[in-house]
């Protein structure tokens, strides 16, 4: 079928131009089987996976069971890329075992990082998986109008810089700011809202809250979506009023959907680490706020005291871990 | 039925001010840091002074005060101008690194995504659930090692360090392969036979048809990204400071600024909600992606 | 244009033990520009052949040439190949035009507006020029299924290979297709291999018929070779609808007996010489309804279809089918006689299944000129 090849009356232009010199750009190259280009696109992950995750979660194991006395002058390895020189310095680590782990035990400021976090999280997950469940389901009614405009509103703070949103809390609850205005207005007491340790961590749990329940409720939103309707239909027919088909249908149908954002909400907290540290500068008492995350970071890089602070990263990683496990067992479990 | 009907109404009326109870709570906090940023601190400050309503006039003297007290560069900017770039420096920096980090990620994800959907290669299954299993480790806790590391490669202080440690996201290629496995394998093939090399099965046709999950996981990687503060905090010096470092610096032990705060707070969260606003539906569809169950 | 040569092409899938055959032991050749189509059960290992023609897969040995050309050991896109997929595999992102012109553009070096205008062409030639600038998802299944034809002709390839492409489209959609495909590859005359596993249209389209079964090469030969001289009882049974009658007879001397008293005296015994048991097969097409002299069947159903009467027949405890003029109408339960000619009498060799004799009517088209 050559027909073509003799009446070729147009010229190239330059985009074909370009394609031609791609094309054979590409036939020079050496072909590979496929089994082997796997390979070349799975290097620059494999690189970048290698030394800025598998390295490190080895690495703060390793260190958990040292003492870090800091980095000598002294070369181990030296490598001149021409753009940029890469020295490694040998690092004074003296073996201490489980030193770092058994100090744990008796750590009163870990011990009280390890409370404020657990008190702030069984505080902030139920109310705020709660407040977020009832919006999905107001916003799921069939009579709601303008849903779209309402869940966008809602989920606002989703796009709030975690550490720009907690400044705003730490501006409303001034001793003189506008939520201690708007309580005295209404004629109760002003609340200590940054200087007690019990409301300090409060105002965490409702900063928290803000930021977090649009978020979760468009999670919720969208598997009360995928309940079918057939179900509240069946559960009317056999005489369930609301709160029964909420009991009945919604709850059950919901079942992993909710422990999916109980568990990812727990872990969250677990984390938690701007909040406490901006409302700690802004004078909350340290101690009553301080997380286990702000407490890593004051181990490793104010004392510097690396070795401790991975062990303390390490006893978070495994709580995290085990946590995310369960979610996904209780997770699966149901899907199966 | 008069009384089923009023009932109805009840319930109507209870589900709709619930709903508007939470939006206001919603959106009072940041109306309040916007009007905050206009007015003088002892408007807001002062004990059993009237919050404001409206903005007042106060905003560039706020803003050039905070612009005074930071000094933050952008790229190589700041020297080749010989000026620094106040807290602007910081939105800079913050949006370059998330960007150039969504993009690095998106290539790396998706590539490797591809790689683990559509070919076949020895120990694939091991590699993918050790990558998987890394999954529920909380990544951005990684900083000691990462600290010592970024110090001995000589690469403090410098963007790459907080751009490149989390481009390999197991989050990322875990979603990139579910959704590559959804890619026909005739489709592949069809061009194969059309002529195409195996790259440009993956940049002609796997990631043209892959748009939309694209499109939710680099709103997903950007939020990472964005929301970054402990290994900035960690790693980075003045003049290199992101949003989130450059806020808190703010908040001083001896002072805190609040005027200047509430400037910073409403010029960082203003270009993320016009994000939002316009990339809702890539927004919703990120969350949902993130949310997936393994 | 090229004859293809395919030769003890054998495809394993796994390795060392695990290995699984799909192809074993395949040999034919297709004629220049001639219309072969692969048919058989799904699992036979026709597809798997397509593929290794088209360079989708690897040969595990033996080899395949076009023209002269061993092509073995090339790529999808050195072969020179156009194929299309059963579910078209279009290019979702990509308008119709840039569907077409996608393999012009990347593998010749033909200009962007020589591209347009052979796109064009082909569009025209399909009756699709209204649909370039479509997206395949706005597009019905026949539209799309012209825009995947289109895909392959505008390359002008040596070679057209199709896998089932006829099998997404409803019944009527697909009696058109099939006489427009042909049509077209006439009109081109570009060697085509068509796998399908619908014995209908493989007779309906195939210049040439090959029937595979269980990785293995069964028959090639014309339609109407396979259907009147199967080489065995897998060919005969798989080709033909309704399917053959069959059943295991005794040869008592020159008489072979039945099931439900099935009996018949061989006018020519000389092809059951030496058998005891053998196995005989008439086409539902050759059995006729007798007053007397046949032998008995109790009819289950009757099904009319209006030119024509299917009966559903049981011999003892073998079920046949009989087609029958419409003017024969008997009742449910009844029990009838029927005849057939020797000529049209199967008989195949009860342990390996090969024929041992065929439709003999018709000198033309005989088992004994094929087997020469």
């Amino acid at each position: 079928m050559a027909t073509h090849d003799s009446n070729r009356e147009t010229s190239p232009t330059v985009t074909d131009t370009l394609r031609y010199w791609r094309q054979s750009l590409s036939k020079a190259l050496p072909s590979t089987s496929s089994g082997r280009v796997a390979y070349v696109f799975l290097a620059p992950f494999f690189v970048l996976f290698g030394l800025f995750l598998a390295f490190p979660i080895v690495f703060t194991l390793y260190l958990s069971f040292f003492k870090f006395n800091g980095v000598t002058q002294e070369t181990v390895f030296w490598l001149d890329l021409g753009f940029h020189v890469i020295e490694l310095n040998e690092m004074q680590l003296a073996f201490v075992g489980f030193e770092n782990y058994t100090r744990l035990l008796s750590d009163a400021m870990f011990h009280q990082a390890m409370f404020n976090t657990v008190f702030i999280l069984l505080l902030q997950v139920p109310l705020m998986v709660g407040i977020a469940l009832l919006l999905a389901v107001a916003l799921d009614a069939s009579f709601v109008r303008f849903k779209g405009l309402f869940r966008t509103m809602l989920a606002l703070p989703v796009s709030a810089n975690l550490v720009a949103y907690s400044t705003v809390f730490l501006l409303l609850m001034q001793e003189t700011g506008l939520v201690n205005f708007v309580l005295t207005t209404l004629g109760f007491q002003p609340i200590p809202w940054l200087s007690s340790d019990f409301w300090s961590r409060m105002t965490i749990v409702g900063a928290v809250t803000w930021r977090w329940t649009g978020y979760n409720m468009i999670i919720l939103l969208a598997g009360l979506q995928n309940v079918p309707q057939q179900l509240y239909e069946a559960a009317e027919i056999d005489g369930a009023n609301r709160i029964e088909k909420f009991r009945y249908v919604t709850i059950p149908q919901l079942r992993p959907v909710l422990l999916f954002v109980f568990v990812t909400s727990t872990i969250g907290t677990f984390k938690l680490f701007a909040e406490p540290i901006i409302i700690n500068g802004g004078g909350a008492p340290l101690e009553s706020t301080i997380t286990i995350v702000q407490y890593i970071y004051m181990t490793a890089f104010i004392d510097f005291n690396l070795g401790y602070a991975s062990a303390l990263t390490y006893v978070l990683i495994a709580v995290v871990s085990v946590l995310s496990i369960v979610q996904i067992r209780l997770g699966g479990e149901n899907d199966a | 039925m008069r009384e089923a009907d009023r009932r109805e109404g009840v319930w109507k009326f209870l589900t709709y001010t619930f709903i508007l109870v939470m939006i206001v709570l919603t959106i009072v906090p940041l109306y309040w840091i916007v009007i905050a940023s206009t007015l003088p601190e002892e408007a807001f400050l002062t004990a059993g002074t009237a919050p404001q309503l409206f903005p007042g006039g106060e905003f560039w003297a706020n803003f050039s005060a905070l612009q005074d007290r930071l000094n933050i560069g952008f790229l190589m900017f700041d020297e080749l101008l010989g000026t620094d770039f106040g807290f602007l420096g910081a939105i800079a920096n913050s949006v370059f690194i998330a960007v150039v980090y969504t993009l690095l990620s998106l290539v790396i994800c998706s590539m490797a995504g591809f790689a683990f959907a559509k070919y076949e290669f020895r120990f694939k299954e091991p590699i993918f659930y050790t990558i998987l299993a890394t999954l529920v480790l909380p990544i951005q806790l990684l900083v000691i090692p990462l600290f010592l590391l970024m110090s001995q490669l000589g690469m403090t202080n410098t963007y790459w360090a907080i751009i490149l440690p989390w481009a390999a996201n197991p989050l990322g290629i875990f979603l990139m392969r579910q959704n590559m496995k959804s890619l026909p394998d005739a489709l592949l093939e069809s061009a194969r036979m059309d002529g195409a090399t195996e790259f440009q099965l993956y940049y002609r046709i796997a990631l043209p048809t892959m748009k939309s999950s694209l499109a939710a996981l680099s709103i997903i990687l950007f939020l990472f990204q964005w929301n970054l503060f402990l290994f900035p905090l960690v790693i980075l010096e003045g003049d290199k400071y992101t949003i989130p470092v450059a806020i808190n610096q703010l908040v001083g032990a001896q002072r805190v600024y609040y005027d200047q705060i509430m400037v910073a707070a409403t010029l960082s969260i203003i270009p993320i909600f016009l994000l939002f606003l316009f990339l809702q539906k890539q927004f919703v569809s990120g969350i949902l992606a993130g949310s997936v169950k393994e | 244009m090229a004859r293809i040569n395919v030769n003890t092409l054998r495809k394993e899938f796994g390795e060392g033990s695990d290995a699984v055959v799909a192809v074993e032991d395949v040999d034919f050749q297709i004629e220049d520009g001639e219309f072969l189509v692969l048919v058989g059960p799904s699992g036979c290992g026709k597809t798997t052949t397509l593929r290794c023609i088209a360079g989708l897969e690897d040969v595990t040995s033996g080899t395949l040439k076009f023209g002269d050309t061993d092509v073995t050991d090339l790529r999808a896109r050195e072969r020179d190949v156009a194929m299309v997929f059963q579910n078209y595999a279009l290019y979702p992102h990509m308008d119709v035009r840039s569907n077409i012109g996608f393999g012009l553009k990347l593998s010749t070096k033909l200009t962007s507006a020589e591209i347009d205008r052979r796109v064009e062409e082909t569009a025209a030639m399909l009756g699709i020029s209204d649909l370039l600038g479509d997206k395949p998802k706005e597009l019905s299944g026949g539209q799309q299924q012209r825009v995947a034809l289109g895909r392959a002709i505008v390359r002008e390839p040596e070679v057209f290979l199709m896998d089932e492409p006829l099998s997404n489209l409803d019944a009527k959609l697909r009696a058109q297709m099939r006489t427009e495909l042909q049509e077209l590859q006439h009109e081109l005359g570009v060697t085509t291999v068509y796998v399908t596993h619908d014995q209908t249209e493989a007779m309906a389209m195939g210049d040439r018929i090959a029937v595979m079964n269980d990785g293995r090469l069964q028959q090639v030969g014309r339609p109407e070779e396979v259907y009147r001289s199967p080489t065995n009882e897998f060919v005969a049974n798989f080709i033909g609808s309704p399917s053959i009658n069959l059943f295991t007879a005794e040869v008592n001397g020159d008489t072979l007996v039945g099931p439900g008293g099935f009996s018949y005296t061989l006018e020519n015994p000389s092809y059951v010489e030496g058998y005891d048991r053998i196995r005989a097969g008439i086409r539902p097409e050759d059995m006729r309804l007798v007053s007397e002299g046949g032998n008995n069947v109790d009819v289950t159903v009757v099904e009319p279809m209006g030119n024509e009467n299917f009966l559903y027949l049981t011999m003892g405890d073998i079920d046949m089918t009989a087609r029958v003029d419409s003017s024969m109408r008997p009742q449910a339960g009844e029990t009838v006689q029927f005849a057939f000619d020797e000529d049209a009498l199967y008989l195949f060799d009860a342990e390996s299944g090969d024929a041992i004799k065929t439709k003999t009517d018709d000198v033309d088209v005989g088992v004994k000129e094929i087997q020469s």
